[in-house]
């Protein structure tokens, strides 16, 4: 079973010690490098909060599952501080190639819910192996040139 | 494939690191046209009117020219200038060819340069000049890899004059032909 970011955005966090929710789930801050989900951002703006992936308990269907309140942190540096404010928001975001070329915006991206593995990215109707992703940031999703269309 | 852009079109592109991040954009292109190719880009800062960089970007640092983008491996590609080659920090005065006469050796002028034509890729080889006809209108043609240069006039081979194209896509097709008939490749 894969989950898609648009599925898990507005998903309730949990906290599985006094089964309150903590928040929704506003954005989702990927790893490049390893083309994952580094962490779970929790709310917006000013109030927004960050669950590493590994102090998930679990990524369900209807709740993301934390142990208790402590997992949640505040952005650690700018990177994790742009995340909170929605700037590096996958989807919506241009798909550019590594050879400067514009493939489209990203509509959707689906993951591993047991690993946070990124899978597939969905660009203008393609679904991408995320193994082309080579990073992610600020203006644009970068993938490898394998993902050149010819003409 | 022969994707091809001007030097105008460049002008303003986004400069990206691999990491999908954009640290400038393209002021200017810095050009030598002895050796027929970009040796490096000028900056500005993102965003409009917010005013030059002065850092430059050596061609050799580029990791693609792209039709949407500039992509390089990530910011410490751009330097001062006086960390820069020399051929980049401090290009001749006398390397902008725009507005130069175009002449073949047979002596027949073909027009005056508007602007550079440039194979689109991991290089930046510039193939042809775009120009400003004699007789009026626009008109592209195909360079070869090097050429006599002065202040003020380029001397082409007069094959030239038999491969003077409409637009890029009918220069692209050219290129090829023509230096194959110089015996390029």
């Amino acid at each position: 079973m894969s989950e898609s970011f648009r599925q898990a955005n507005g998903r309730k966090v949990v906290s599985r010690a006094s089964a309150q929710e903590l928040g929704t789930v506003s954005h989702l801050l990927i790893d490049g490098p390893y083309r994952s989900v580094a962490a779970v951002v929790v709310g917006r703006g000013r109030r927004a909060r960050l669950v590493d992936w590994a102090a998930l308990s679990g990524f369900g269907p209807d709740a993301v599952m934390v142990a208790d309140e402590g997992a949640l942190r505040t952005p650690a540096d700018a990177r994790e501080q742009a995340a909170a404010d929605g700037k590096l928001e996958l989807v919506g975001r241009r798909a550019l190639t590594e050879l400067g070329n514009e493939l489209g915006i990203i509509d959707d991206v689906t993951f591993n819910p047991r690993t946070g593995a990124l899978e597939t990215l969905r660009v203008a109707d393609r679904d991408i192996d995320a193994a082309a992703l080579l990073g992610s940031g600020s203006f644009a999703a970068v993938l490898d040139k394998s993902q050149e269309s010819l003409p | 494939m022969h994707l091809l852009m001007t030097a105008s079109q460049i002008n303003g592109l986004p400069v990206v690191t691999l990491g999908g991040d954009d640290v400038a954009e393209v002021r200017d292109v810095i050009y030598s046209p002895e050796a027929g190719r970009l040796v490096g880009l000028t900056l500005n800062k993102r965003g409009f009117l917010s005013g030059r960089r002065r850092e430059l970007l050596p061609a050799s640092s580029v990791h693609a020219l792209g039709r949407d983008a500039v992509m390089v491996a990530d910011a410490s590609c751009l330097v001062l200038p006086e960390d820069a080659p020399e051929e980049v920090a401090h290009p001749g005065t006398d390397r902008n060819v725009v507005g130069d006469d175009v002449l073949t050796e047979g002596g027949v002028s073909l027009g005056t340069v508007r602007d550079l034509a440039l194979l689109v890729g991991s290089t930046g080889e510039v193939v042809g000049y775009q120009i400003d006809k004699v007789g009026g209108g626009e008109g592209y043609i195909p360079l070869p890899a090097q050429l006599a240069v002065s202040g003020s006039t380029l001397v082409v081979p007069d094959t030239t004059e038999e491969f003077v194209r409409d637009d890029l896509v009918g220069l692209g097709a050219a290129v090829e032909e023509f230096r194959s008939r110089l015996g390029m490749r």
